[in-house]
């Protein structure tokens, strides 16, 4: 078995699509369409673009008990996952310029610096860079 | 403060309060990451940190989840994956990010990729020729 794909549950596709490539620069891998104007769409990283796939998926459109899940994730400020990056700073400001709003700024605990933000499609992301 | 932001207030004072500690694996980690492609082993990242051995491998697991000597072959097969895509060749690769011998490199590298570093390079320039 190999881990290749993250879910991601978002509320509108076409909205995350445009803020997971536009702001957060991931690319768009697979986009096929699975009726009622819902889709297959998966991300990949620019610089691992053979690596997992995030799948932007409809889930919270069609089935309540994900829409409560992730309703209390965001409420609580818990992240729905998180993404590695470089530098938790430079990311943090380049995401803020583009007017991306977070939650928690860039902390240490221990080993790691992360920070939280929205992605405007009903969840908290972190981003984190191990020290 | 966020439900979140509570939790991660509570597992930082819990596990995460001896500073000293951290600053040491941090510094270990660092060096590991300057330094890779160089013969580095447990006396040596030890003595410079001026800690015993045991105690340095017992703080980097709790503070990093996996020993130095994991890192630093998970970092050497990060940058051997780097160097191939720009084409440098499989033997060069090997010297270069620190291994000693080509075959266990290549096995290694096997293990950890699923592919041998020839096909795992070949791979990498189709996908750049795509």
């Amino acid at each position: 078995m190999k881990v290749t794909l993250i879910s991601i549950p978002v509320r509108d596709q076409e909205k995350a699509l445009k803020f997971y490539t536009e702001k957060l620069g991931f690319l768009k891998k697979k986009d096929a369409p699975l009726g009622g104007g819902n889709r297959w769409l998966t991300l990949v990283s620019p610089e691992w673009q053979d690596g997992p796939e995030l799948l932007l998926e409809p889930a919270p459109n069609h089935f309540e008990p994900c829409k409560v899940f992730q309703d209390a994730l965001m409420e609580a400020g818990f992240p729905y996952t998180q993404f590695d990056v470089d530098d938790v700073d430079a990311e943090y400001d380049r995401l803020v310029k583009l007017g991306v709003e977070f939650s928690v700024k860039p902390t240490e605990m221990g080993t790691a610096k992360f920070a939280v933000f929205n992605d405007t499609c009903g969840n908290n992301i972190q981003i984190v860079e191990m020290l | 403060m966020t439900f979140y932001e509570t939790k991660i207030k509570h597992i930082k004072n819990n596990c995460f309060s001896n500073d000293k500690q951290i600053q040491t694996v941090i510094g270990i980690k660092n060096y590991i990451d300057n330094n890779y492609e160089f013969d580095l082993n447990l006396d040596f990242l030890s003595h410079i940190k001026f800690i015993s051995k045991y105690h340095m491998l017992r703080l980097f697991k709790k503070y990093y989840g996996l020993t130095p000597r994991q890192y630093l072959i998970d970092k050497r097969i990060d940058k051997s994956k780097e160097h191939l895509t720009n084409g440098i060749s499989v033997t060069e690769t090997c010297y270069a990010v620190g291994f000693e011998s080509l075959g266990s490199f290549s096995t290694l590298f096997k293990t950890r990729t699923g592919k041998s570093p020839i096909d795992f390079q070949k791979k990498s320039n189709f996908q750049e020729v795509r």
